[in-house]
């Protein structure tokens, strides 16, 4: 039984908020609700990684993802005025059930599997991180080990928004 | 005489001239009538002429080469107290396996010299009278093609070194024996004959077949030197094949070949056929080749005595089996035809005791006395415009006296009337049979004689003595026919009255030439000896039933009178009188009719269960059930195919459950 | 799973809490991708199930101590901006064209 710390005591209020409104998120009908409730879950997951000495991410997690996703999610719901989700008798009750049992079948593996897989010794040496010293360090590895795989990414974006751009135009009958 | 392979060379050459000739003409002339309806009409005379010429001239040919080879050879032979060795021409390698090598070769031995006197001998003569009684035909030029093509299949068969090679002359002379007993191609009973014929020979050729197969491993090779391998008992090492089961193998093909019972149906259906091949064919040459098989093979016969006894038994029951059914028939065709059957008896029953060159002197005698009557008949036949019935013949002598005269003798002849040809032969058979114990098979063979003569001298009775029967506008244009047919029949009943005398046996003051001449080729194994008395009294005792057989038939056939029904009163009471036995006799034993029953229809009905219930039914079911299951599964896939991305969602998800379980089990 | 990092303080909460969570909020966030019928919701679902992996990239990141993890979250939150854009300006053409985000509505490749 780990020590009763506030690390602790954060990360539980934490993992309680992130459960709980994902739950809440899947159950509601109303789309803008689910989208909310998403955000709060978003929040939990930036407090879990600030623990994680990840604070950039945790930045990055709130900004982008809270900020910029969710409520691009926002702007498409209300554009396309998406009310309660229509509650029509599921004709096909099999996908629900099976679903269900499927998402929790794979839950639970994943989970057991995760639990089970030692930590490999023989590591690199782990970077000596002043929780400080983080986003120096991401900046460096981004030009240097992935550079590659950033430059990919700017063009990815670009992309993305082209096309988006693309598909959502009202074509001129 | 070097060149052997001339000898069947040149009627293969005949063939493939008269066969090239026949065919472009034929064509040609159907251009030219191409929508005229004609009837079917003699050749011109040019094309008949260069037929007949290539036709005969290729044999006749052939025939003077045969005697230019053997004459000096058997000279020689005769000359030296063991004889000489066979000559053996080898012209090439057919078949090469490893060390052993199956060649074309030609032997010239004693054996093969007696054979191929007669095939030649008599086959010109017979291509000489098909000149004549062939000319009104339209195919007179496929009809030469396969007469040549025949001889030179026989040709083959007798001057063959190996039993493969035999085997390849074996099955020509049965491919030429069905297509020209066929050669009326438009009768259908002549084109079911042909089938008859091919398929009983063949039946009898699976014995064949495997019976050289048996030689093979017995002996480790397939050319005649097994011969003298047999004769030292020499097996090559390690044969596992038992000698009695070759050997009726062997004689399994031989009973096809020479109708012997049961394969015999074949052959007095086969006079469907244009009466000069019934001649050549069916009388002198084709089934003398089972005899000839199993007196070239009588050293491994020697080697396995019960199966020389089966063939005993079978060729002495074949030889009054015949006979009996011969009595009855009033087809002047189909009584020679039983003849035949029945003389063919006679020689296997001669091997069959270990007389093998009797059983060959008696091929030779009855090749000229056989074909004497065959052609003689086809003159009767002409000469009445193509009937053949005997009842509606009769009073022939005056008219045609040369065919008389020339039948009359062929047929004492093979009643086996001293001092013609059949006498000698038949009685060195009957000698044998009795001086080796077979005393059953002797009284048989003795009964058979008598009926031989009966029925022989019936139908000369019933077609030249006996008051007219037949239509008398018919009989008032019988003529006798032109020198073409007639001149060969001078010829063979000739030698039917002098061939004889190459055999006479020693208790008559002969020297049996032949039979000692025939001692370098075939097996003589010791037959009891008898004393020349006994063999006299044998003798007369023979003659006695066959003259009275004679007898017997002129007075119940020769006076014959009035309507064609009546032909005998008094057979016609013995026939009423014996009920079952008459009637079967005149039904020719219901033997077509129990090969029907026994072994066609079963044959027949499972071919069309196979075809309608298994094939039908099974196999395509197979098939229909296939189809049917992949329709079903994509029925049932279908549901899988919802267009809906939450299944498919679901099935992605399910199937990761998976494999995340398998790794993490790993 | 000791979890030191030098220059940093050992981790408080056991590591195992975070994969439990992580993956417990995957399989939320599965849950919802399979049972909703609103298109967008079913795709705010996979963002979540997302995050969630992100969250486990995040703890193996700091159990080895390994920058990689970090730099993954990186660009996966970048591809799912990009991601969101154009699966988003598809849903837009979805509706206009059907009048529905009922994904049950649109099956075309029903047989």
């Amino acid at each position: 039984m780990p020590a009763l710390s506030g690390d602790l005591v954060v990360f539980t209020i934490a993992s309680l908020l992130a459960i709980g409104f994902a739950l809440a998120m899947v159950v509601q009908k109303a789309p803008v609700r689910s989208v909310l409730s998403l955000v709060v879950t978003f929040f939990g997951l930036a407090i879990f990684s600030i623990q994680l000495a990840a604070p950039f991410v945790a930045v990055l997690q709130v900004f982008v993802y809270a900020g910029a996703i969710l409520v691009l999610f926002l702007f498409v719901i209300m554009l396309l005025n998406l009310g309660q989700e229509a509650a029509e008798e599921d004709r096909r009750p099999l996908q629900k059930w099976l679903g269900l049992v499927a998402a929790l079948a794979l839950g639970g593996v994943l989970s057991g599997a995760a639990l089970r897989a030692p930590t490999p010794k023989g590591m690199r040496p782990p970077a000596v991180v002043p929780l400080a010293d983080e986003i120096p360090t991401i900046g460096r590895l981004l030009f240097s080990d992935y550079l590659l795989a950033f430059e990919a990414l700017s063009f990815l974006l670009l992309v993305a928004a082209v096309g988006a751009l693309l598909l959502s135009k009202r074509r001129f009958e | 005489m070097n060149r052997l392979w001339l000898i069947p060379l040149l009627p293969l050459a005949g063939f493939v001239l008269n066969g090239l000739v026949a065919l472009l003409a034929a064509s040609a002339r159907a251009e030219a009538e191409l929508g005229k309806d004609q009837p079917k009409a003699r050749l011109p005379y040019a094309q008949r002429l260069f037929h007949g010429v290539v036709g005969v001239g290729s044999v006749g040919l052939a025939a003077v080469l045969a005697f230019a080879a053997l004459v000096p050879w058997t000279l020689e032979s005769l000359g030296h107290a063991e004889g000489i060795g066979p000559v053996v021409q080898h012209v090439y390698t057919w078949m090469a396996a490893g060390d052993y090598t199956i060649d074309v070769a030609f032997r010239l031995d004693a054996l093969s010299a007696v054979m191929l006197s007669f095939v030649t001998f008599v086959g010109t003569l017979i291509h000489v009278y098909s000149v004549g009684y062939m000319q009104e035909e339209e195919g007179y030029g496929r009809y030469f093609a396969f007469l040549n093509l025949f001889m030179f299949a026989m040709l083959m068969l007798v001057l063959a070194d190996n039993l493969p090679l035999l085997f390849v002359g074996w099955e020509g002379v049965g491919l030429c024996s069905y297509l020209l007993i066929g050669y009326y191609y438009d009768k259908d009973f002549a084109v079911a004959a042909g089938k008859k014929a091919f398929i009983a020979n063949r039946v009898g050729d699976v014995g064949m077949v495997l019976g050289i197969f048996g030689i093979f491993a017995l002996f480790g090779t397939a050319d005649f030197s097994f011969v003298d391998l047999a004769k030292r008992a020499a097996l090559a090492p390690g044969a596992h094949v038992s000698v009695y089961a070759v050997c009726l193998l062997l004689f399994l093909g031989a009973i096809g070949k020479s109708a012997q019972v049961p394969l015999y149906v074949w052959l007095p259906d086969a006079m469907a056929g244009p009466t000069p091949v019934s001649a050549l064919i069916h009388a002198a040459t084709m089934v003398t080749a089972g005899v000839y098989l199993v007196a070239r093979c009588s050293a491994v016969f020697v080697l396995a005595p019960d199966a020389l006894t089966l063939v005993a038994w079978i060729g002495a029951g074949t030889a009054i089996f015949a006979a009996s059914i011969g009595l009855a028939q009033n087809d002047i065709k189909k009584v020679l035809a039983y003849s035949t059957v029945s003389q063919l008896g006679y020689m296997f029953l001669a091997c069959g005791v270990g007389a093998f060159s009797a059983g060959i002197f008696h091929v030779f005698t009855h090749a000229f006395f056989k074909a004497c009557l065959f052609l003689g008949s086809g003159s009767v036949i002409m000469s009445m415009h193509h009937e053949q019935d005997m009842r509606k013949m009769g009073g022939l002598a005056a008219r045609i006296p040369q065919t008389f005269i020339t039948m009359l003798a062929a047929t004492l002849a093979i009643a086996g009337v001293f001092p013609l040809a059949g006498f000698f032969s038949k009685d060195l058979i009957l000698g044998s049979v009795a001086a080796s114990g077979h005393w059953f098979l002797y009284a048989v063979g003795l009964f058979t004689a008598g009926l031989t003569a009966f029925y022989m001298f019936r139908l000369v009775s019933m077609t030249f003595f006996s008051a007219p029967r037949g239509d008398p506008h018919a009989l008032e244009h019988a003529h006798e026919s032109p020198p073409t047919m007639t001149i060969p029949l001078w010829v063979l009943a000739f030698f039917s009255v002098v061939a004889g005398f190459l055999g006479v046996p020693a208790a008559l003051g002969g020297s049996d030439r032949i039979g000692r001449f025939l001692e370098a080729s075939v097996a003589h194994p010791e037959i009891g000896e008898m004393s020349h008395g006994l063999e006299i009294g044998l003798m007369l005792l023979s003659l006695g039933v066959a003259v009275t057989g004679l007898v017997w038939a002129w007075r119940w056939y020769g006076r014959a009178a009035g309507a064609p029904e009546a032909v005998s009163p008094q057979a016609a009471t013995f026939y009423e009188r014996s009920g079952l036995l008459g009637r079967l006799v005149a039904n020719k034993w219901n033997v077509d009719e129990g090969i029907e029953r026994l072994i066609l229809s079963p044959f027949r009905r499972i071919g069309t269960f196979l075809w309608r219930g298994f094939d039908a039914l099974v196999i395509d079911g197979i098939a229909n059930a296939s189809a049917f299951l992949v329709e079903l599964a994509g029925d049932l896939m279908r549901f899988f195919a919802t267009g809906r991305v939450r299944n498919y969602a679901l099935a992605f998800s399910l199937g990761v459950f998976v494999f995340v379980l398998y790794v993490w089990v790993r | 799973m000791t979890g030191t990092l030098p220059g940093v303080a050992p981790m408080a909460v056991p590591p195992a809490a975070y994969l439990v969570v992580g993956t417990l909020l995957f399989a939320i966030g599965l849950a919802g991708a399979l049972l909703k019928r609103n298109a967008l919701s079913i795709f705010l679902s996979i963002e979540l199930m997302m995050n969630a992996v992100n969250l486990l990239f995040l703890t193996y990141a700091r159990m080895r101590g390994d920058m990689a993890g970090q730099m993954i979250v990186f660009f996966v939150i970048a591809i799912a901006a990009a991601e969101a854009s154009v699966g988003l300006a598809i849903f837009v053409a979805l509706f206009r064209a059907r009048r529905t985000v009922d994904v049950d509505k649109i099956a075309l490749l029903k047989w």
